[in-house]
Formats: C-alpha cells, structure tokens, sequence
C-alpha cells in the first residue's frame, strides 16, 4: 500500500467529496460512494478505501452523517449514510472554502 | 449515534468490529462483482477487491479508532500493556497497591460509619416521605396527651408515635436487658413494614385498657425461641409483666433510632401495664414520645407543615400540664406543631458524633494524601528509570498523548487495585470500629452492609488518587525528548526537575503528617488528662448496684424499710469497706436539678438559681471517695426530722460568697408551693456529675429518706479492697432474700466512668493511629529521596572522597541535605498545624488548640524521625569505595 498513486484525493477533501455526494444522492453506502465519486469526476478522482470508512465513521462520530444498517440493489446487507442537518450546513461551508482556494490557486498559477 | 449504541460498542468491541467487517465485506463483493462485470474470473476479481482494498488490518483499526468511544477498546490494550509493565515488577506494585489499598481502606471504613450513622436512609418503602414531628421551639418530644390529641384529629392517620425503652426480660434477680420501643398502633401500617411471622400491631392493638400484646425482632425471635415461627404466641416478661407475642417484624428493620437494633415493641396503651400507678397515660409532663407520618407523596412538606399548624392549638389547649406556673401554661398553649424531613429517622449516636467523625475523615483522608505522595514519587523514579523506553516509543512515531495515557492507564489500574485492597480492608476495618462506639451495657447496632454510596465513594476515592499520584509523573515522563534520552544509552539521564519534585513531595509529606501528628497530641493529651483528673471522687474499686423493687408491689413505707435492712446487710458484707445509697451516681446519664433560694442571693434568672441535686446516704461521700471539707456527714437520722442539706464548694462560693454556709438556710423552689426550709450541714469538695469535661457544677445533697420517696429503685454504692465484681454473687442473694421478685443490674463505676469517655478515647486512639501511618508514610519518602539522591550522587561521592574528603564530612553532607527537606517540611507544618488545629478546640480538655508543648514535642518527634530515616543512606555513602565508584563511570 505505500506505492504511489496518481490520483489520490488531496488530503481534507475527501470528507467534501463524501458530503456533496450525500448531498446529491440521499441515502447511500460506502461503496456507492466511492463509485459516485469516480463516476462524476469521470475517472479523473479515485477514493482509496483505506480512507473512506475511517472518514465516513469520523463525520458520523462528529453528527454529519447518520448511519443505519439496509440491504443493496442485490440484497446485500450494506450500511448507508445519510446527510444531517448539520452535514449539510458543513458541506456549505466546505464548498465555499473550496471555492476560495481553488480561486487562489488560479491566480497564484496565473502570475507566476 | 445513540448512547446505547455507544455503550453497546464499549462493551462489546468484538460486536464492534464484527459491524466494521460486516460493511467491509460488503464493499469487498461489490467490488468484485464490478470487476468480474469487466470480464476478470470471480477468484480473480476477489483478490484484485481486496488488493485494492489495501491492508485491512490497519483499515478495519483506523476505522475503529475514530469509531465512537473505539479509543476505550483500545484503552483495553493500555490496560494489558499496564498489567504486564506492573507485573513485571511485584515489589513496585505490591508497596504501591498496599499503601494505597490501606490508604483507600482507612477512607472507606470511616465513610462507611458516615454514612451507616449520618446519611443512609432508614430501610423502609419510600423513607423519603418520613416526616418527624417538632414543635416550633424544634424540640421533638411529646406527652402522650398530646400525641393522642393529634392521633385523633382527622387526616392524621399516617402519623405515629414511637419511645425508645429498655425492658427486663427477668422476672426477678439479675436484669435482663433488652432494647425495646413503645409504639403507636398506627406505626407498621404507617411505616409499611411487614411481618415474617404472625401479625404486627395494628390501631386496633392500641387502645385504653388493651391486654399485653408485643412484636419482636427477628434476631430477637432466633435467640430466644430459636427462629420467628416459634416465636408467635409465646409469652414474654416485661418489667415483670406477661405479655404475648403476636409477630415478627421483618428483617432488616430495626426501629425509627440508628444504632439501636430494637428487639421488642409494645403498643403505648399497655405502659399502664407495667406501671406503678394509675393513669399514667394521662400524665401531662411525660415527654417521652416522638412522633412521626408519612406524609401525602404529592404534597410539599410545607403543605403538611402548614396542616400540622392547623391542628396544633386544640390539641395543646386540652392538655395543658396543670403543675406549671400560670407564664409556662400560657406559652404552652401557643406552642404550634410542625414537621421536618425524617428519611434517616434518629439517632443520639448521630449528634454525638457527627463532629468526631468528620474529624476521622478529614484525618484519613490526609493519610491517603500522604500515601498518594510515596506513590507519585515511586512513579517519578520509575518514569526516569524507563525514560529509555519510552524514548524509543516516541521515536517510532509513538503520539506524546498515547504515552501519557498509557502511563495514566498505569497509574488508574494501581489505584483501581489498591480501590479492591482498601474495600477489603475497610470491611473488616469498619466492624472493628463499631467496637468504639458499645460498651458493655450498651452495644451499638450500625448496618455496615456495601451499599451503593460507600462503593461510589471508593470508587471516586481510587479515581482521584489515581489521577493525583499519576498526573504528574505521566506528564512528566511524555516531556522526555528522544535524542537526548536515547544517547543516553539507559543510563538513567534525570533532570534535575524530577529530583526537586521528589523533595517537594517529600517536604510536603512531612508537613501533613506534622500537622496529624499535632492534632493526634492534641486529641491524645486532651484524653489523658480526662483520664488522669481527679474528679472529686475515685473511680477504682466500686460496685454500683440497681435494685428495682417495681415487681414486689410493696407499699411505700414496705420499700422504704427494706431499703434501709439492705443497706444494713450490705455495709455488714465480708470485703465491703463502705456502702452507700443514692438516687443517681455520677456519669450514669441521669441527673436531677431544681432550683433553689437562698435569703441573701437575688438570681439574675431561673438558670442561675438552678443547682444539681442528688439523694444520698450516710456514708456515701466515703463510699464515693468525696471528701467533706466543712461540717458534717448526714447521719442514719437525717432526714426524719428537721430537713438538711450538703452543699459542694461551688454552691457555697456562688451562693454564700465570703463566708461560711454552714448553719444557712436552703430551700427548693417550685411553681405550686415553696419547699420546706434546709439547714446547711455540711461542705463537700467539688466532684463531676453529668461529665468528665463539664465545669464544676453547684451541686445539693439531701438525705436519703428525707421528703417525698421518688420511687420503686435505688443505687447501692459497695466500696471493696477486691475486684469489685467478686461481691456480686453475695448481694444477689441478699436481694433475693428479701424478695425473689426484686430486679439488679450491676457495673462497676469504673466502667461507668469509662463509657462516658468514648468519644475522646475514640478520637485519641484513631487520630494516634493515623498519625502513626502518616508518619511511617512520610518516613519511608524521606528514606526514598535521600537513597535515590546518594544513589544518583554515587560518582560525585565517589570522587570526593577520592580526593580525600573525610567520611564524616560526606556523612554530615547527606544528613545536612536530608535535614533541610525534614526543616522546610516541620516550618510547613507548624504554620498548617497553627492555622487547622482549632477545628478541634470542641473535642480538646484541659490544652488549648495551640499547645505549645504538643507542638514542640510533635517536631521534635519528626525531626528525630527524620534523622533516623536518613542516617542509613547517609553512612551508606559514606563507606562508598571510591575505586568501585569510579570504575563504574
């Protein structure tokens, strides 16, 4: 596991990905998570799983998300998660930092 | 999450990671069904699934680690690590858990005496709904006329009304005692106590001319007829009189007063039964009743407050006592009932010693504080001993917080271990003190069962010690910085810091055991003088016999006849050098006092012309060991004729100051009518009568058989050269020559004497006690630091006297340096000592709370201490072989 891998997630960002796609999707479990992740940034972003779950129980331990126990599309026993309020007031806020640093990142990049 | 999830997972970890594995398994086929979906082979698809996965092992801990409490299940690991590290060291963890286990067991027993005496609850449903009755002046006892006036006015059919007593069981000879109660019939119904055998007393059982019924305990049942069903309609004596036994009362209960177990109840109606005269059930003045209720589970107690309230003046207006004087009938009558909370019923054991016990705790806990120090500095030497260790796990990456956890870990589990020692100890601690508390004739029932509170209150106990002695040296050891330590190379680098907290921990030992030590003097030299006073009689050497002559049923001048043959026949016994009779004996718990006038005196009020009083024979001041100083002893015709009085020298001084009172008149005042005229004929010398601690009190001896007789019992005085105890037999015999139906109870005055000491003998033996652990305590840290000191100054020594340095001049260098921590400590705990030691100014006879002498003689007793614990590593240093030393560097 310690190779190096293109496109990890920058560190801090994962649990915004998480929360936006909780957002846009409701209800969902780690690995829907994962594949909506990959599939929205069309292939450019991977989550490494190694990552999600300690993060997902991390946002669930801090009452961003909410968990409970259901069964998948192929009736697997699967846990979902779910945004809370507060999640989504975070998410708000996460998504404006970002916004701010990729903004300064641009204009940094474009002056040097 | 919700809290019982989380407490689910606390104690379920397996359950815990069974969940994360679940989910995890979860991801796993879906990821192998994508991959198989693009063509791989399902074995194939799995192991790329996991291989992406990355290491589960670490994945499924990170994700329990943030896993909500998943930090306690890794505390379980710090647990075992703790396990192993103390494990590997048993002479570090046995000292550190038996300091700490007596420590912790000193703490809990006393509690546990707390709260048996002071906060537990009566064992009964509901207890907190108990209500006891007062009046507004706060006093709790009442007549039975007046109880009886609130038993029947309506809606009062949840209070009851309860008299501690004591019954004889004998029928004549020597008593039987047994702790006994009257009762309302109202009382178990009201109480919701059951029987376990029969029935209990009901209303019904209580009435005006009711035939002799009673409960007993089942302790009481087991004794006497070996167990509570054969108990039911045997027939017990009481007083003299037959009464039936209806039931058993539960076990467990043991009557509305803390520290009696009570063994008989007999409704209040049937006091008229074993009474000597008649209806004595509407006598005004006898105040021998508490009253208790339960009050309504939805109403306040101001709500039953102002009910009582309500009540009251109807009830007192019809039963005004007629003997007062018309000022005392009138406040009498606007006397107003209240209530107070009465969850913990009662308890004389409770007001006594309320005080002394708070004293004992605050003194063990200052052990424990003392112990927790030794502790600390053993974890201090120990810290810097693995300073390596640790150093190594901070240099792989080991987090400073995980390490002052671990460390905390260590410490918890110590004190958690002394926690289980102390509770051990406290069991059989807590029993042995009770002991302290009974005597002979009086013996003291406290339930010392493990309830919840003494448990939490050991369990807090252990948790504060922990966190007090393992702070400091975990913040300390996590402060370690890894180069330097591991350069080292486990030499053992210490800064100085740890070093100069161990001697601050030291000096502060000294300074709290000096001010034990000091208050323990204090206590101690307070009960040797209590012990050691002349109190104006001698205490060796007398029988004190009761005759009770209640059950022959002679008449008054019968009783008064043989009163008189018997004190003839015991003076005329073999090894009696004297004999005597009174009403009361001194210390015996019953006192008389009128109040007197004296043509000349003009008292500034009814207390001020209010003197002791007792009844006595001739020959009774010899007997008692009182000298008479002025006049005459009463003669066998005092009292017959023309009355007389002796007087103590008190009395004289207060009432004939500057001159004789010999030839004076005295008379006693009451409220109806003035006492006959006594003449003075005789001073006595000052002698204690209610307590050992009192002042001298003015105090009026009449004779024997002068005025009205009081009574159906008498005290005999036999002084002998022998042990006291041998006449017994032979005055039995003489009581019962005159009648088999007259009762004895027999003591000495000696023991008498010494029960009424209890208090500061228990005070003085416990506070010695303590002070000596403290001081053990406080030795063995001083021995610690200064050997741990030479140990680290070996090589420094070692050159010194290479270099030709005289040993003497090493040993007073270590001796010096051990002096100056014992100084800073003692200077420390004079000021504490100064400042703390008037808490006890109550307890303390015949020394001020500032006794300079028990001061000095407490730091000397340190200092000396303190040299001797430090002369052993001080020569050891000074016989170091200075080549040894040196090689070793």
């Amino acid at each position: 596991m310690s190779s190096p891998r293109r496109n990890d997630i920058l560190q801090g960002t994962l649990a915004l990905l998480v929360l936006k796609s909780l957002a846009s999707r409701g209800k969902l479990h780690g690995y829907a998570i994962t594949a909506y992740i990959q599939h929205a940034s069309e292939e450019l972003l991977r989550v490494e799983e190694g990552s999600l779950y300690p993060a997902l129980h991390r946002m669930e331990q801090d009452g961003l998300v909410k968990a409970e126990w259901g069964t998948s599309e192929k009736n697997r026993p699967a846990r979902f998660y779910a945004l809370t309020a507060a999640g989504k007031r975070r998410l708000a806020q996460e998504q404006e930092q970002w916004d701010r640093l990729t903004e300064g990142v641009r204009r940094v990049l474009q002056y040097a | 999450m919700s809290w019982s999830r989380r407490l689910r997972n606390l104690f379920r970890p397996e359950g815990l990671s069974h969940d994360i594995d679940r989910e995890m398994a979860f991801h796993l086929s879906e990821k192998a069904d994508e991959l198989e979906a693009r063509g791989m082979s399902r074995p194939d698809a799995e192991r790329e699934a996991r291989k992406r996965f990355g290491h589960r092992g670490t994945m499924r801990e990170n994700t329990r680690e943030v896993d909500v409490l998943g930090w306690l299940e890794s505390l379980v690991a710090d647990a075992r690590y703790a396990f192993r590290a103390l494990r590997a060291n048993p002479g570090f963890t046995t000292v550190a858990v038996l300091s700490l286990g007596l420590g912790i067991g000193a703490n809990t027993a006393i509690f546990s005496l707390v709260n048996a005496v002071i906060l537990r609850a009566l064992p009964i449903e509901r207890s907190e709904e108990l209500v006891r009755v007062v009046n507004t002046g706060g006093n709790g006892d009442f007549t039975n006329p007046i109880w009886e006036g609130l038993r029947d006015t309506p809606g009062m059919e949840s209070y009851f009304a309860y008299g501690s007593t004591g019954f004889n069981l004998a029928t004549g000879g020597e008593v039987r005692n047994a702790s006994g109660a009257w009762v309302s019939g109202s009382m178990f119904p009201a109480l919701r106590v059951r029987p376990v055998a029969g029935r209990l007393l009901e209303p019904s059982d209580d009435r005006r001319g009711c035939s002799g019924v009673a409960v007993v305990s089942e302790g009481f049942a087991a004794r006497e007829f070996g167990g509570a069903a054969n108990a039911v309609g045997q027939k017990v004596t009481l007083q003299g009189k037959p009464f039936e036994l209806i039931g058993v009362v539960e076990p467990g209960f043991f009557g509305m007063e803390v520290g009696e177990q009570t063994a008989i109840y007999a409704p209040i109606c049937s006091i008229q039964l074993v009474a000597s005269e008649p209806n004595v059930l509407d006598r005004r003045s006898r105040w021998f009743l508490s009253v208790y209720g339960r009050r309504h589970p939805e109403n306040g107690l101001e709500a039953e407050q102002a009910l009582l309230k309500r009540v009251s003046p109807p009830i007192f207006a019809a039963t005004i006592p007629p003997n007062w004087s018309p000022a005392d009938q009138k406040e009498y009558e606007t006397m107003l009932l209240t209530v107070q909370d009465a969850a913990g019923g009662f308890s004389g054991l409770r007001s006594t010693y309320k005080d002394a016990l708070f004293v004992l705790l605050v003194v063990v806990a200052t052990v424990l504080v003392i112990g927790c120090a030794n502790v600390a500095n053993l974890l201090l030497a120990r810290a810097a001993a693995r300073q390596h260790e640790l150093a190594v796990r901070l240099a792989i990456g080991a987090g400073r917080w995980r390490l002052v956890r671990q460390m905390l870990t260590e410490s918890l589990m110590l004190a958690f271990a002394g926690g289980i020692a102390g509770l051990l100890f406290a069991r059989w601690a807590s029993a042995l003190l009770v002991r302290f508390f009974s005597t002979r004739r009086d013996a003291v029932f406290l339930d010392l069962t493990l309830d919840g509170r003494v448990l939490l209150f050991s369990i807090a106990a252990a948790f504060l010690t922990g966190l007090l002695f393992g702070l400091i040296p975990a913040w300390r050891a996590s402060r370690v910085d890894p180069q330097s330590a591991m350069k080292a190379q486990g030499r053992g680098v210490t800064r100085g810091s740890r070093f100069a907290l161990g001697r601050a921990l030291v000096a502060g030992q000294v300074a709290l055991s000096l001010v034990l030590i000091v208050a323990a003097g204090l206590l101690m030299g307070s009960f040797r003088k209590l012990v050691t006073m002349d109190p104006g009689f001698r205490r060796e050497g007398v029988l004190l016999v009761s005759m009770n002559l209640a059950n022959t049923g002679w008449p008054e001048p019968q009783r008064r006849a043989t009163h008189r043959q018997i004190l003839d026949r015991l003076r005329d016994m073999p090894g009696v050098k004297q004999a005597g009779a009174s009403y009361t004996t001194p210390l015996s718990n019953s006192s008389w006092n009128d109040r007197i006038a004296v043509p000349g005196y003009a008292p500034s009020s009814g207390r001020d012309s209010t003197v002791m009083f007792n009844a006595v024979s001739e020959g009774w001041f010899a007997t008692m060991g009182t000298d008479l100083v002025a006049g005459r002893d009463f003669g066998p015709a005092d009292g017959t004729g023309a009355q007389v009085v002796v007087v103590n020298e008190t009395l004289a001084k207060k009432f004939f100051p500057g001159e004789s009172p010999l030839g004076r008149i005295v008379t006693v005042v009451t409220s109806d009518k003035p006492g006959p005229p006594m003449e003075v004929i005789g001073v006595v010398r000052d002698a204690k009568y209610q307590a050992l601690r009192e002042e001298n009190q003015p105090t009026a001896y009449v004779p024997i058989d002068q005025g009205e007789w009081w009574g159906t019992w008498i005290e005999y005085q036999l002084r002998s050269d022998a042990t006291p105890a041998a006449l017994i037999p032979l005055v039995k015999s003489i009581a019962a020559d005159m009648s088999p139906a007259i009762t004895l109870e027999f003591n000495t005055f000696e023991e008498q004497v010494s029960a009424s000491l209890r208090r500061p003998r228990l005070l003085a033996t416990l506070s010695g006690f303590f002070a000596a652990l403290a001081l053990t305590l406080a030795v063995i840290g001083l021995y610690g630091t200064v050997a741990y000191g030479v140990a680290r100054r070996r090589s420094e020594i070692g050159v010194r006297l290479a270099l030709g340095a005289a040993r003497g001049r090493v040993l007073r260098m270590v001796l010096a340096d051990a002096g100056r921590l014992a100084l800073v400590g003692i200077v420390a705990g004079v000021a504490t000592a100064l400042g703390t030691t008037r808490l006890l100014t109550s307890f303390l006879y015949g020394l001020t709370a500032t006794d300079i002498r028990t001061l000095a003689l407490s730091a000397v007793l340190l200092a000396g201490a303190a040299i001797a614990a430090s002369l052993l590593p001080a020569w050891r240093a000074a016989s170091l072989d200075p080549t040894e030393t040196l090689r070793e560097e």
